[in-house]
């Protein structure tokens, strides 16, 4: 190992544009915030906090939008190929970055670039072009108000058919805050109203195409690593049968038996037609191919045909949004709606939960429209108008939380921090329950995905119910996967690898000395971080919460009788991560990070 | 950590018993067997051979399974097989019972048909399976006293084809029986390093199973976190929880669930877990 080779993802560059003066300059990308934060979101959450204060609205010019991708990107090491989109996210005001698989990421990497930096506004829609070196501002005119596939298709045109596009829909340029980053036309950088950012900055699209070698510290090593990884995702029946043959929706009957599949807005744990939107059911009925981002061997992805249209998903979460959330159990509808969301640029998560919220805004009398749980009438019309900012849709476009709050019922918003929650019921899983209760970006299953331990048994199945310990298993899943999330990797390596696998994966790519523990610190780093940008916009242990409805009993099904017992972890998670008892970290720990 | 790593992998035969099995697989199973340094490869006989020259010069024994999985052949079809898988690589044996003459009190038939193995076993380890899901608590413990008997090395609890697999509770009877000399091998149904470890507490020696290196590399986790190691609810690992009706003899089935009932436990033996 030779001194350049300790700091090989660092030789990459940062490249800074601003839109409102049109100029781009390259920035090195330095030794500590390399080895401190790696790349991905660690870095861009780096960038943000220095640069994105209190003051600054997420829509305002002066939000950054950071595009970051890690030192295991482009390599050959599985599923390398994803995009960390860092921001001030204008859904729920915390920092966020929102993850998205397909091409985008390699090319950026083979540009030069460890990150993409975008600031400022530009005075007219323009689309940015990347061409290795080569920075292009260029006008988006003719390409503006088009939905996602069109947009791709044209500025590829315009461009390189080689190269790889991240655009907004109709939903970012109407600066909707549930608004999507759209790669690859159907894969999403979903969460958080990212999209809404980028339309935010008069940002149609960035276009890049790269054509340099990506070099690797050791090569026998990183070779070595690969053969043993690779083999552990075809050892594991998730990584290996269940994700490949049904894709994510194979959660959807096993959450249902559970008691964990959110329906009627959370009203329940069961859906009485499970089966019907299950991935058994989307296998045999909507099915074309399966989907591979880049470098990935597991191939979760799908590509069905729903009323003779072919498009990418449903994902699971995507399934329950549009399904047993809103009480729907028509496939081939809830199919066809996530390509419409996916040519406007919409978060399917997000928008289905704001959906199911107003259908219970209805149920209880404190909304009149047209929206009943269950029916489907009317409902892909209003979702066009969510993305065009349109009547009730402007209202649902602006989440959940705002939604009832409008109406006088914040409390049938399912949401943490803003963000509304995904497809589990956390009453059924406690240390899930934490998680979505801790997260930095709001409710959100990835932060730490407790239902691998506390339902799918990976890496061992622990007591669901149970309260002790789970403070100690959300700490270390939130570190892993803020690492993870910074080399980039995608979350589903976890049901086959181990920490030292992935600490392996980035010693022999980059050169940099590093095991397990050290991997986990750089991950608590960055959590922490987090932690300070939201505490510094306002954010407090109070909002370390879960919606009043957690705190009643599910009816019936597999969850019946629980409630989320979240008083019970919450003082050992504050302790564990060495924060005081108002969830603020200490100077001590911070010192101990290198933040302080 | 109670263990090491690579202590619990040596604890480790890594098993193939399913019919499908082709030649890639043991292929497969041999170098992750080298790779992992597992006790041995646990195989059925016709693929000793291939096993043995794969596994040449190693410290990894292959392990033949014999009378599999019902143990209702012939003693001398089982002392025939032993003899020739043997001779063609295998290091151990693991036999089956002969389950209905345990259960008929036949003891002099179970022990023939234990010594008749040991003896074509010409001085390698034996290994006698009992396949408890079949039998109530004083059938394992004669089991094993006649094991001990014939001069077999190992009793072990399940084939993995039968009903219930390795409980805590059968090794502790098991070990309890034979004294700390003899060894006690789990098996059926370990798919965790949970598992694992419940069973070598309750004083397992050796454990078959196909998941080792999913035991194995799931422990790596243990040693980020001790909450992995927090007891789960005691029926989870019950033999009367797994007693399954279509499986198991009426009145073994029943044995089991009458335990249910004056279980210290039964509060927590509600709805589902």
């Amino acid at each position: 190992m030779t001194a350049t080779n300790q700091h090989l993802f660092a030789d990459t560059k940062l490249l800074k544009v601003s839109l409102t003066s049109q100029t781009s300059k390259e920035l090195p990308l330095s030794s500590t915030d390399f080895t401190h934060f790696l790349g991905g979101r660690g870095l861009g959450v780096k960038l943000v906090y220095d640069a994105v204060t209190p003051e600054i609205a997420p829509l305002s010019s002066d939000n950054l939008l950071v595009f970051a991708i890690g030192p295991l990107t482009a390599t050959i090491a599985p599923t390398a190929g994803r995009t960390a989109i860092i921001t001030k996210s204008p859904l729920t005001g915390t920092i966020f970055d929102s993850n998205v698989g397909g091409y985008f990421g390699p090319q950026l990497r083979r540009a030069g670039y460890a990150a993409l930096i975008i600031e400022g506004r530009a005075s007219s829609p323009v689309y940015l072009w990347i061409n290795d070196g080569k920075i292009e501002f260029r006008s988006a005119k003719g390409i503006w108000g088009k939905e996602v596939s069109p947009s791709t298709d044209l500025i590829l045109e315009k461009t390189d058919s080689k190269a790889q596009v991240a655009c907004i829909g109709p939903a970012g340029e109407n600066q909707v805050k549930l608004a999507a980053i759209m790669t690859d036309k159907h894969r999403a950088a979903g969460r958080g109203g990212v999209g809404a950012v980028m339309g935010s900055k008069n940002l149609k699209g960035v276009v890049v195409k790269g054509t340099q070698k990506v070099a690797v510290a050791n090569t026998e090593q990183l070779d070595k690593v690969i053969t043993r990884v690779r083999r552990l995702i075809k050892k594991d029946s998730i990584t290996n049968k269940s994700l490949p043959v049904y894709g994510t929706p194979v959660l959807v009957n096993l959450a249902n038996e559970y008691g964990l599949l959110p329906t009627h807005n959370f009203q329940e744990g069961t859906f009485n037609d499970a089966e019907g939107v299950s991935g058994e059911k989307l296998l045999e009925r909507l099915f074309v191919k399966r989907y591979h981002c880049f470098g990935c061997p597991i191939g979760c992805g799908r590509i069905s045909r729903a009323y003779d249209e072919e498009g990418g998903g449903p994902e699971y979460e995507t399934l329950w949004a549009l399904g047993p959330q809103c009480g729907i159990n028509d496939l081939e509808w809830i199919a066809a709606a996530n390509f419409r969301c996916n040519e406007l640029g919409l978060d399917t998560i997000s928008l289905g939960s704001t959906l199911g919220c107003a259908m219970e805004l209805v149920q209880k009398g404190k909304l009149k429209a047209p929206l009943k749980f269950g029916e489907t009438e009317g409902l892909m019309e209003l979702i066009d108008d969510v993305a065009l900012s349109h009547g009730l849709g402007a209202e649902l476009g602006e989440g959940s939380k705002a939604f009832s709050t409008r109406y006088n019922a914040p409390e049938l918003s399912m949401n943490v921090k803003g963000l509304e929650l995904p497809a589990y019921d956390p009453r059924g899983v406690q240390g899930h329950a934490l998680s979505y209760a801790t997260s930095n970006r709001g409710g959100c299953h990835l932060r730490a995905y407790l239902i691998g331990p506390e339902i799918l048994g990976s890496p061992v199945l622990v007591d669901r119910d149970r309260t002790e310990g789970k403070a100690g298993l959300v700490v270390l899943f939130q570190n892993l996967s803020a690492a993870m999330d910074s080399l980039v990797l995608c979350r589903f390596t976890t049901f086959a690898f181990t920490v030292e696998d992935y600490a392996d994966l980035l010693a022999a790519a980059t050169g940099l000395p590093i095991g397990g523990q050290e991997l986990l610190r750089i991950g608590e780093r960055i959590w922490n971080l987090e932690r300070l940008f939201n505490l510094r916009e306002g954010f407090s242990s109070k909002d370390d919460s879960l919606p009043p409805r957690f705190s009643t009993p599910l009816p019936e099904g597999g969850s019946r009788n629980r409630i989320a017992h979240l008083d019970e972890m919450l003082p050992e998670y504050y302790q564990l991560r060495g924060w005081d008892k108002k969830g603020r970290p200490t100077q001590t720990r911070l010192k101990q990070l290198n933040l302080s | 950590m109670p263990v090491t790593v690579e202590a619990l992998a040596k604890l480790i035969d890594h098993t193939r018993l399913k019919p499908e099995t082709k030649r890639a697989k043991i292929q497969e199973l041999c170098e992750e067997a080298l790779a992992y340094e597992f006790a041995s490869v646990c195989i059925n006989p016709v693929h000793v051979e291939y096993a043995a020259e794969l596994l040449k010069g190693s410290s990894v024994d292959v392990c033949c399974v014999v009378g599999f999985p019902l143990g209702a052949t012939m003693s001398e079809v089982k002392a025939f097989e032993t003899k020739e898988s043997i001779r063609k690589g295998a290091t151990e044996v693991d036999m089956v019972i002969n389950v209905g003459a345990l259960r008929d009190e036949n003891y002099d038939l179970v022990r023939s048909d234990i010594e008749a193995v040991v003896e074509a076993a010409d001085g390698k380890i034996v290994k006698v399976i009992l396949e408890t899901g079949l039998l109530i608590d004083d059938q394992k413990r004669k089991g094993c006293i006649l094991s001990k008997e014939a001069g077999a090395h190992f009793v072990k609890t399940s084939t993995g084809f039968g009903p219930m697999g390795a409980t805590p509770d059968d090794v502790r009877l098991m070990r309890k029986t034979v004294g700390s000399k003899m060894g006690v091998k789990a098996a059926g149904g370990i798919r965790s390093f949970k598992d694992a470890l419940r069973l070598i507490d309750a004083g397992a020696t050796r454990l078959g199973t196909s998941s080792g290196v999913a035991i194995v590399e799931g422990y790596r986790w243990a040693g980020y976190s001790d909450a992995w190691l927090e007891p789960d609810k005691p029926c989870w690992t019950c033999p009367s929880r797994q007693a399954s009706l279509g499986k198991q003899p009426k009145e073994v089935y029943l044995w089991y669930k009458e335990r249910c009932v004056t279980c210290p436990h039964r509060e927590q033996n509600i709805f589902n877990d």
